[in-house]
């Protein structure tokens, strides 16, 4: 049996987003949260693993206690445990502090053959997680995956490489790194969350971790966020230049040259 | 006192209205065009557990509480009106009364294809003779051993044309002369069971409504629901449930009005400005809104009073009446904002609007709520 654990997280709903004008920063007081749209697409995948496979899909999230209610959401979808990583010294981790609680937690965990994960959360856009966990765990990270299958403890993956695509064979465990062109997301049953507000959600604090010096996410973490902006919204303007065409390409050459561009090659005209 | 959803009950939206937007989107215009119920838009239902919103687990259903089952009505109509008529009457004057009144035997016999959605059922009272005056219904199940035997019709039997059984009111005599009100579960395969003309409706075309005729069907005496003359208690009860799923669909088709009209007048330019600038239009939407928000209460503490074990005949009549009108405005005033586009059927507000106006009619008209409603006041229920 596989041994699969999506991990997800809980961000503010960005179809209502808004901006602190002052301190650049997301409003997060009223708004929604939801689970990141990628991490939907990770479920999916763990799921229709689990159903070829026959495994068992657990969701895991490091958030805050409001961020129940997205493992809630992951139990209706149909995953059959749920452990939420909480507790205050977790609080403003940056993405390697997060990274180093997860790798005490999948230490705690050990039994793990498959770690899935979106590709970057709508909320701060890193990206970085899946490539430090599996630094921190010194297992095989898979990106790009086009088909992947395994057999035994050989996961063999059809990804894309660039321009071509490339046949990887690697053992278990191993994680992957899925985006929004997978499957589309199953839809969620009543009867699942009947079930999902049912279960119980294992607790994961720091007191159940190895006790490690090196977690505090708001001391530690090394990210520093000096300033958000938003970027300057660029305004198209179109000039209709007149004359001949000599008389074009000269007025031409001027422009381009207003905006700093040193070196120009002129062909010779059509004839 | 809380006005919030709890946490389930916001999954439950959030869910329903990913699906319906998911699913039910691409085929309500369709179904509404055609006039035809979609089998495959039945099935998907299934696999969201839609068939049994509120039933035990043991018999298939998702166990939901009554504000969740709104949320799902609310949701699904929000989308397609017709679809979420042929699930709301399913659900409620369909599944409840067998639930509440069926017995053992009865429940394990047909809930489960219920709840599944593999048979599709739903209640009828209405006769060509007898509508608001509910009492005068004359429809006749006669005893006979270990039988009745019915004869009469039913009109506007909301999923006539696709419920495998349904439950039927009727008047019954018994061989000892005793007579009354009855109901009864029909089911489709059995001999006498006529299914009449489907209905041209001006709206909810997408839910197949058509007569029905029972000529000398026998129905065994195991498909009395409740004591025999329970019929009346019957009805009047399943359709104080039935109403809070009405008003569930109005306040849906309401949602639905109210948001195109908001999206529209802010990008309709007339007069060098979104109409939405112009107070003839925005006040409308701001009506719209608070309509919404009061009829919403109103569905949610009827559904939450039932689920509480009060007495809720006098909230679910407001609700129903109260959703059912304010939704009747809000799409009209939705077709209005947007002028002829409106009026056309590449938009869906035509479809709403259309739509809409039965829910001032069935399960009771809106003057019959007021009836209810007064006579409870009247009583002492103030």
């Amino acid at each position: 049996m596989i041994k699969i654990f999506v991990l997800i997280k809980q961000v503010p709903d960005t179809n209502n987003l808004q901006i602190n004008r002052i301190s650049g920063t997301i409003i997060r007081e009223g708004i929604e949260n939801v689970i990141n749209q990628d991490d939907f697409h990770a479920l999916e995948f763990g799921l229709s693993l689990r159903e070829k496979y026959c495994g068992e899909v657990t969701a895991l999230t490091m958030g805050p206690p409001q961020a129940e209610s997205a493992l809630r959401e992951c139990l209706a979808m149909g995953v059959d445990k749920a452990i939420h990583v909480c507790d205050p010294i977790f609080a403003y981790s940056d993405t390697l502090q997060t990274t180093i609680v997860l790798k005490e937690v999948f230490d705690k965990i050990k039994d793990y053959d498959v770690i899935i994960t979106g590709t970057k959360t709508s909320d701060s856009s890193t990206g970085q997680v899946p490539y430090q966990l599996s630094e921190a765990l010194d297992i095989p990270l898979l990106t790009d995956i086009f088909s992947i299958e395994i057999n035994n403890n050989l996961v063999e993956c059809h990804r894309n490489f660039g321009h071509e695509s490339q046949n990887v064979e690697v053992e278990l465990p191993v994680l992957l790194r899925v985006g929004r062109h997978y499957d589309e997301p199953r839809h969620i049953s009543l009867m699942g969350i009947k079930n999902a507000f049912e279960a119980e959600i294992e607790i994961t604090d720091y007191a159940c971790l190895n006790s490690p010096e090196c977690i505090d996410g708001s001391t530690k973490s090394p990210t520093r966020v000096t300033k958000t902006e938003k970027p300057e919204e660029m305004i198209r303007k179109k000039e209709f230049i007149k004359g001949t065409t000599a008389e074009k390409v000269q007025k031409l050459i001027k422009i381009m040259q207003g905006h700093g561009i040193e070196k120009i090659w002129v062909g010779e005209p059509h004839s | 006192m809380n006005f919030e959803l709890n946490d389930k009950q916001k999954l439950v939206r959030s869910s329903v209205r990913k699906f319906a937007e998911d699913i039910l989107a691409p085929v309500a215009p369709i179904i509404d065009r055609d006039a035809e119920f979609s089998r495959d838009t039945a099935k998907e239902l299934s696999k969201i557990n839609a068939w049994g919103i509120q039933l035990p687990e043991k018999y298939g259903g998702a166990d939901l509480d009554s504000i969740s089952y709104a949320v799902t009505i609310e949701e699904i109509s929000r989308i397609c009106a017709s679809t979420g008529l042929t699930v709301t009457v399913h659900n409620s004057v369909g599944i409840y009364p067998i639930y509440k009144w069926g017995n053992e035997e009865q429940k394990e016999r047909f809930l489960p294809d219920l709840a599944s959605g593999k048979k599709i059922t739903g209640f009828t009272w209405t006769e060509p003779n007898a509508g608001s005056d509910a009492g005068g219904i004359e429809c006749l199940a006669v005893e006979d051993g270990n039988d009745y035997i019915l004869n009469g019709s039913k009109i506007f039997v909301t999923n006539g044309g696709i419920a495998s059984i349904l439950v039927v009111g009727t008047r019954y005599k018994k061989e000892n002369g005793e007579e009354g009100m009855t109901a009864l579960l029909v089911e489709k395969d059995m001999e006498g069971y006529e299914i009449g003309k489907k209905e041209d409706k001006m709206g909810m075309r997408g839910n197949p409504t058509t007569s029905l005729y029972f000529n000398n069907l026998r129905v065994p005496k195991e498909n009395v629901l409740g004591k025999i003359s329970d019929g009346f208690k019957i009805a009047m009860q399943t359709l104080d449930v039935g109403r809070i799923g009405i008003a569930a669909q109005a306040l849906g088709i309401a949602q639905a009005a109210y948001e195109h009209a908001v999206e529209y007048s802010k990008g309709r330019i007339q007069f060098r400005k979104p109409i939405s600038n112009f107070q003839g239009v925005s006040f409308k939407l701001a009506e719209m809104a608070t309509n919404i928000d009061a009829a919403r209460l109103l569905v949610y503490r009827a559904a939450y009073m039932k689920d509480n074990r009060e007495r809720y005949s006098k909230e679910s009549a407001m609700c129903k009446y109260y959703a059912s009108k304010i939704a009747r405005k809000a799409t009209q005033d939705a077709l209005q904002i947007h002028g002829g586009y409106g009026y056309i059927k590449d938009l869906p507000i035509e479809r709403y609007y259309r739509d809409v106006k039965v829910t001032e009619i069935y399960e009771g008209t809106s003057e019959i709520m007021k009836l209810i409603i007064a006579q409870q006041i009247l009583r002492g229920n103030i």
